[in-house]
């Protein structure tokens, strides 16, 4: 048990004290903050200058409709929008048309629009800009004309548009998530991008952590130093020493994530918000702790069945290169379930999923997907768990055999005749 | 007590075998080399002496026991398969490798810097393996064997790769650790360097003991009927069978084994009428001789 430990030991310092280990975990948080926090600033940074807008109303009713509609500010209480009427002169129209284009390119001019006589029979306005493609500006534009035009159809109509507004007004659909426990949480879609996100991870982590041992392995077989170590320990206590060593890797890798996820809800909230500014309330979502110990039992379920038979690729092989032929079926064997993903999450409970989570193979992507969306049945659970845990077993026991074999076999690769024999002789 | 001993032990590979109903008794405070050409199942021998393969029949006992955990703490090995951690440093490398022979951290420590010293790598001690010469990596795996102080060493192909220095640097620390009562099993195809290093030999020949025994009795037994003879010009009569059984030509220098009632000096005679004689001499056959020798035999 102690020179067990001595491996364990050597697995886990030698690869957290790497460079490349510190950098990609110090990294990674702060990329996926990067990817959903720079729009939000950048965002927030363009909007600090008011858009200059031409507004030609041949209607000559909506202009102040639509000044109203586009009172928007920004954080700093300057207007979002400047607004002007421009005049035209009956049958100016393209003349004028042409002088705005003109202050257009010179940019004098962020756009204009041009509101027709007859929008209230065709339903449509044109706005002509440079830049088409911010979307916030189309979308504050279009809803403040329609907005404009249905006011004003109805008070011809003789109606009070305030009224009409009460009287049509939405129902907003609430959506809730009963738990097990017999709470109801609202929900607006968190649950989703919660289980997407950490499934992701799952599959990430399985796949990455998986190699790293079956990487170990290849080098500990080429560079020939495994004689040396099996001739002090028994190969299958190097095998698992090599195992729990990289999953502690991963562990601590998780654990200083959470602190970082933990510290960045704690404080970093209102960092967002600050330059989130008036884009509405950001919601983080909160991911409750037993979902995140359901996540580590089944990566470290799922990482003990990938990394064992990882293991065993590697001691089958003699370089990185002759892996990846190997490697392809097992990646699929990841991938599979991830693609099913989508579809557990809308059927949780569907008999394909209830079948798919008892594959042990499949159990940890696709049963904590299951976990996530909709708490399943106390027994699926356990079963799930047991089944698990009976294909780690017979894969330890299955493995160790090819690997005591493998690690000492240089030269090609074993057919599936020569795997057997391996197996007898282990 | 016996060292080791090891009582018809049994291995094959599918049709092949390996190692063929050995029996090998070693015993303390010498060095005993087990020999014969590649191929002849020594490694698989050493390698089932080190549990790292299992007989298919056979006893092994090592300090009288069976293979242990706490039994191969007090052996040292050192593989014909060199290889170290390369992106290790050279000091928690040794550190790892004498925890795993159940070394305490403190005795580990003082007993690396002896044997850095020992071997004038205690200059390297911060690198990393990769930066290391070959010769230096070899140096640091023979660190690695004798690092827990073990009672038995076994050493396959010890000086393979080495330069004379190295060779010789190696072979000192051998008698010094011999000297402090380790027993030493050298697994080595190289006759010369066995034959000057080794107490006690095991000749095995396609996994199969030919010959065994104390290396002195061995060479005695076959008595002075060698002759080595230096001499310059065309030796003809090496070729003739009723004077010569075998020998071994250098060119300049030839060791000459007489067939079965050949007086030597008939053979000195005979030679000094075709070439010019510089020495001659009678000799015990060398262990090389009497290897091909023995080998010979039983394949008739």
């Amino acid at each position: 048990m102690r020179r067990m430990k001595a491996v364990v030991k050597r697995e886990y310092l030698t690869r957290v004290r790497k460079r490349t280990f510190i950098i990609s975990t110090l990294a990674m948080p702060l990329i996926i903050l990067a990817v959903t926090g720079l729009p939000i600033l950048l965002m927030s940074l363009k909007s600090e200058k008011p858009k200059e807008i031409s507004i030609i109303d041949q209607t000559d009713k909506l202009f102040p409709g639509l000044k109203a509609a586009l009172k928007d500010t920004t954080k700093g209480g300057l207007s979002l929008y400047r607004l002007s009427q421009v005049a035209v002169p009956l049958g100016e129209l393209s003349t004028v048309r042409r002088k705005l284009t003109e202050e257009v390119n010179k940019g004098k001019l962020d756009g204009y629009l041009v509101v027709p006589s007859d929008v209230f029979g065709k339903n449509q306005v044109q706005f002509y800009a440079r830049n088409v493609s911010n979307f916030r500006v189309n979308d504050d534009l279009e809803r403040a004309v329609s907005q404009t035009v249905s006011h004003f159809r109805l008070s011809n109509s003789g109606l009070d548009p305030e009224k009409v507004k009460k009287l049509v007004k939405g129902v907003e659909l609430q959506t809730f998530k009963v738990t097990a426990g017999g709470n109801e949480e609202e929900d607006s879609g968190a649950t989703f991008m919660i289980t997407y996100i950490l499934v992701f991870f799952l599959y990430m982590s399985l796949l990455i952590y998986g190699m790293m041992v079956m990487r170990g392995v290849i080098e500990e077989k080429s560079s020939r130093v495994v004689e040396m170590i099996v001739s002090a320990i028994k190969p299958f206590q190097l095998m698992a020493g090599k195992v729990l060593g990289v999953g502690g890797v991963g562990l601590t890798q998780f654990l200083i994530w959470s602190l970082l996820v933990g510290g960045f809800s704690l404080y970093g909230r209102n960092l967002v918000s600050s330059f989130a500014g008036r884009l509405g309330p950001l919601s983080i979502p909160g991911i409750p702790i037993s979902l995140l110990l359901y996540f580590i039992l089944y990566f470290l379920l799922g990482y003990f069945l990938y990394a064992t038979i990882y293991a065993g690729v590697g001691a089958m092989v003699n370089s990185e290169e002759e892996a990846q032929h190997l490697q392809m079926p097992l990646t699929m064997l990841l991938v599979i379930p991830f693609m099913l993903m989508f579809y557990v999450i809308g059927n949780p409970n569907s008999g394909l999923a209830v079948l798919l989570s008892f594959i042990p193979l499949f159990t940890p992507i696709i049963m904590f997907t299951r976990i996530a969306v909709q708490t399943p049945p106390l027994w699926q659970i356990g079963l799930s768990l047991v089944l698990l845990g009976l294909a780690i077993w017979v894969m330890v026991w299955i493995v160790s055999k090819i690997y005591r074999v493998g690690i000492l076999m240089y030269g090609k690769r074993p057919s599936l005749p020569e795997l057997v024999k391996w197996f007898r002789y282990g | 007590m016996e060292l080791l001993s090891l009582r018809g032990v049994t291995k094959s590979f599918g049709r092949i075998d390996a190692v063929k109903e050995l029996d090998l008794r070693v015993g303390g405070g010498s060095i005993y080399g087990l020999l014969g050409p590649n191929g002849a199942g020594k490694t698989t021998t050493i390698r089932m002496i080190m549990d790292i393969l299992a007989p298919d029949r056979g006893e092994i006992l090592i300090l009288g026991q069976p293979n242990s955990s706490s039994i191969r703490d007090r052996v040292g090995y050192l593989p014909e398969e060199r290889g170290l951690y390369r992106k290790m440093k050279v000091e928690p490398l040794l550190h790892f490798l004498a925890e795993l022979k159940g070394m305490k951290r403190e005795a580990a420590r003082e007993r690396i810097g002896y044997w850095l010293e020992r071997f004038a790598l205690s200059a390297w001690r911060a690198k990393k393996v990769e930066e290391l010469s070959r010769g230096m990596q070899q140096k640091l795996q023979f660190i690695a064997t004798l690092l827990h102080s073990p009672q038995l060493a076994i050493l396959d192909e010890p000086f393979t790769g080495l330069d004379p220095v190295n060779i010789n640097l190696v072979k000192e620390v051998m008698l010094e650790e011999k000297k402090k009562g380790v027993s030493i099993i050298l697994s080595t195809h190289l006759m010369e360097q066995a034959e000057k290093l080794c107490d006690q030999i095991c000749l095995i020949s396609e996994g199969e003991k030919v010959l065994d025994g104390n290396l002195k009795e061995i060479k005695a037994n076959y008595g002075k009927n060698s002759i080595v003879l230096e001499y310059e010009g065309q030796a003809r009569f090496l070729s003739d069978k009723e004077m010569v059984e075998s020998y071994d030509d250098y060119g300049r220098w030839v060791e000459v084994h007489p067939s079965a009632g050949v007086d030597p000096q008939e053979i000195l005679r005979r030679a000094a009428q075709e070439v010019a004689i510089l020495k001659f001499e009678l000799v015990e056959p060398s262990l090389n001789e009497i290897f091909i020798k023995t080998v010979r035999k039983g394949e008739r």
